[in-house]
C-alpha cells in the first residue's frame, strides 16, 4: 500500500517572494524507510511539514498541488485525525517535553486517549525497549544528556503507534556517541513491522545503509531520488547538489568509472569490504 | 608534521576541577608550535572546551601552568596581554555577538584595548578583509548575516586583536556540507597564508583527515595520544576506546591491509590509487605463481 503521494506540490510561505517548495512528486511505500537529505534551507523540512500536515495547518502562505497519506487527502483532516497516523520528532528534543519523569512524559499521551492500564504497560515497555530508556524512566526529562533527551522523544512518539514516523534531523545536536544510539534505535524502528519511516538526516553515512529509498532535495525541487544502490552513482552530481555519497560508496563508484567493479554500489562498510576484497583476489571484474 | 621551533602554547603538568569537583583536566604536556593546524578530538566530557578555556586564560589551572607566548597565564595583570595571543572563537557565533553592527562588533575588542579610533578602524578594516567580510555590510547588524558570515564575523571579531593562534569550537556543527567546507577552506587559508596557528575542536572525522595536521587525543580529561593526522588515525584500537571512529575510507583500508593496503588512508583519491598498486601487485603475484 502507498503511505504517502505527493502530486506537483508546492507552498510558498506567507510574505515570501519565491515556492520553498515546487513540483514535488514522490511516492512512498507502506513499511519503507525514507531519507531525505540535501543542503540546508533547500525544502527538507517544509516537504516533511507538508507530509504531517503542520503545513497548511499551523503556517500561512499557498499551497499547490496534493499529498495523501493512506489515500487521504491531508487538507482534509483534522489536526487530530493526522496525529493518530503520523508521529513527528524534531531536531530539538525539548520542544515536545511536559513532565517531571521520562515515565510520566511516555505514558502522558497514552492515558490521554485513555488507553486500559495493561495496554499502557504493554506499550512503555515496548517503547522503553526500542529506544533504549529502561534506566532513565525515573530521571527528569529536563536533567538527562541531549543524546537521552532525543531517546526519549522518540520513545513517546512510537509509544501512540503511529503508522508513519517522521524524524526531522534527530542527531544534528548530538555528539558522536548520542548519534550512535539514534541510528540503533532506527536500526531497531525499522525492523516494527507496518511502520513507515521518514528520517531527514545529514549523516549519510549512517543513514545510507538503513534506507530503501533517499531523496535528494535541492533547490526546493526533488533533484535525484531511488533505492541506495542507484541514487550513489555519479558522486560527482550528487557533489555539486551539496553532499556527498558516504566514503566507501564514492570509492566503488569509482572503481565503477573504471570499469573495474560493475556490481551495486554498496551502501555499508561491511559490503563495501567484501566488494573490495573480492576485486583484490581475482581478476575479473566483480560483481558483489 | 611541520613544526617551526618557535613555541607558541607550552602547557606542563596541567591539572584543572572544576569548583562542583569534576577534575575535568589531569597531567596535560602539551606544546604547540608556531603555524601548525592542530585538532582536538575526543567525546564529550573528555576535557576539549576546558582545556581550551585553559589555553585562553578564561580558566586557571589548579596546578602546573599555561604558558601563552611566554606569558603565564596564573600571573595577574596577564588576560589582557593572553587575548591578543590566543583568540577563542565559540560553537555557537550568537554566543559572543551582541553589537548592533557588524563594524562596532569587530572593534570591539581592540576598542578595549584603549586603541585609538584609526588604529581600531584599520585593524577593522583588515580583519573584515581577511574574513571576506565586505566593506559595506560592516553598517549591517550581525543577525541579518547568513550562520557562515556570522561565524566569520565572529572570527573577525578574534582576529582584530591580532593573535597568532585561534581555537575555533566545533566549526562545522550543524552545518551541510557545503558550509562546512566554506569555513574550513577560510580556516585553512588563514593558516596557510595569514601564518596562523589553528586549534579546532571537532567530532567531524573526515574534516580532521582533510584540514589538519596534528591530533590530540583527549578522553576522561587526559592526552591519551598526540601525533600526526595520519599516525593517530592508523591506530583504530586506541580510537575506539574513546568510542572516536577514523573516517570511513580509512576503515575500509584498515580492513584491506592484508592485501598491502597502507592503514593510514585519509582520502577517497588515495584510496583509489593505493588499490590500484595492491591489486596489481596482487593480481602479478597470482600469474607468476600459477606461471610456475
Amino acid at each position: 500500500m502507498i503511505a504517502v503521494s505527493i502530486e506537483d506540490l508546492g507552498w510558498k510561505y506567507s510574505g515570501r517572494k519565491n515556492f520553498a517548495i515546487e513540483h514535488v512528486n514522490l511516492e512512498i511505500e507502506e513499511d519503507t524507510f525514507t531519507s531525505i537529505l540535501g543542503p540546508n534551507e533547500h525544502g527538507k523540512t517544509t516537504l516533511v511539514s507538508c507530509i504531517k500536515g503542520l503545513i497548511p495547518q499551523s503556517f500561512h502562505g499557498v499551497w499547490r498541488g496534493k499529498v495523501e497519506v493512506f489515500g487521504k487527502d491531508v487538507r482534509n483532516q483534522s489536526a487530530q485525525a493526522l496525529a493518530d497516523e503520523i508521529g513527528f520528532v524534531f531536531a530539538d528534543p525539548e520542544a515536545q517535553f511536559t513532565s517531571m519523569t521520562v515515565e510520566e512524559e511516555l505514558v502522558f499521551g497514552l492515558e490521554n486517549i485513555g488507553l486500559p492500564l495493561h495496554e499502557v504497560k504493554d506499550r512503555l515497555d515496548w517503547v522503553t525497549d526500542i529506544a533504549l530508556i529502561a534506566d532513565l524512566l525515573d530521571k527528569s526529562p529536563y536533567e538527562i544528556s541531549g543524546g537521552q533527551k532525543q531517546r526519549v522523544a522518540i520513545a513517546s512518539v512510537l509509544a501512540m503507534k503511529p503508522r508513519i514516523m517522521i524524524l526531522d534531523e534527530p542527531t544534528s545536536m548530538l555528539d558522536p556517541l548520542g548519534k550512535d544510539f539514534i541510528f540503533e534505535i532506527l536500526t531497531n524502528l525499522k525492523k516494527e513491522h507496518s511502520l513507515t519511516l521518514i528520517v531527514v538526516e545529514h549523516n549519510i553515512e549512517q543513514v545510507a545503509p538503513l534506507s530503501d529509498q533517499i531523496v535528494l532535495m535541492y533547490d526546493g525541487n526533488i533533484a535525484k531520488a531511488g533505492p541506495p544502490a542507484q541514487f550513489f552513482e555519479n558522486s560527482a552530481f550528487l557533489y555539486e547538489h551539496g553532499i556527498n555519497a558516504p566514503q566507501a560508496t564514492a570509492f566503488l563508484d569509482q572503481l565503477k568509472s573504471q570499469n573495474l567493479y560493475t556490481g551495486a554500489l554498496p551502501t555499508d562498510l561491511k559490503d563495501a569490504i567484501q566488494a573490495a576484497t573480492s576485486l583484490l583476489k581475482s581478476k575479473e571484474p566483480s560483481e558483489s | 608534521m611541520i613544526t617551526t621551533e618557535e613555541k607558541l602554547i607550552e602547557i606542563s603538568e596541567l591539572a584543572f576541577e572544576y569548583p562542583d569537583g569534576t577534575l575535568a583536566l589531569r597531567n596535560i604536556n602539551l606544546d604547540i608550535y608556531a603555524n601548525q593546524f592542530v585538532a582536538f578530538i575526543g567525546q564529550n566530557g573528555a576535557g576539549k572546551t576546558t582545556l581550551a578555556k585553559c589555553i585562553n586564560g578564561l580558566l586557571k589551572p589548579n596546578s602546573g601552568y599555561v604558558r601563552i607566548e611566554g606569558l603565564d597565564t596564573r600571573e595577574r595583570g596577564t588576560t589582557k596581554k593572553i587575548v591578543t595571543k590566543v583568540g577563542y572563537v565559540f560553537q555557537n557565533p550568537d554566543h559572543q555577538l551582541f553589537n548592533n553592527t557588524i563594524y562596532k562588533e569587530i572593534a570591539y575588542g581592540p576598542r578595549n584595548l584603549g586603541l585609538d579610533e584609526k588604529d581600531v578602524d584599520e585593524r577593522v578594516k583588515e580583519a573584515a578583509q581577511v574574513c571576506g567580510v565586505e566593506e559595506d555590510l560592516l553598517k549591517e547588524h550581525p543577525f541579518f548575516l547568513t550562520k557562515g558570515l556570522r561565524q566569520r564575523v565572529a572570527i573577525a571579531s578574534i582576529l582584530a586583536m591580532r593573535p597568532r593562534t585561534i581555537i575555533v569550537d566545533e566549526p562545522t556543527t550543524g552545518q551541510d556540507l557545503r558550509q562546512s567546507l566554506e569555513v574550513m577552506n577560510f580556516l585553512s587559508n588563514l593558516w596557510q597564508q595569514e601564518g596562523h596557528t589553528i586549534v579546532i575542536i571537532t567530532h567531524e572525522m573526515p574534516i580532521v583527515a582533510q584540514y589538519a595536521q596534528r591530533v590530540v587525543v583527549l578522553g576522561q580529561g587526559q592526552i591519551l595520544k598526540d601525533g600526526s593526522t595520519r599516525e593517530i588515525f592508523s591506530e583504530p584500537d586506541l580510537l575506539a576506546k574513546t568510542f572516536v571512529k577514523p573516517p570511513q575510507i580509512t576503515r575500509l583500508a584498515q580492513a584491506l591491509n592484508e592485501y598491502g593496503i597502507p592503514k593510514n588512508i585519509l582520502s577517497v583519491p588515495e584510496m583509489v590509487v593505493a588499490f590500484n598498486e595492491a591489486r596489481e601487485k596482487n593480481l602479478g603475484n597470482q600469474t607468476s605463481q600459477k606461471g610456475s
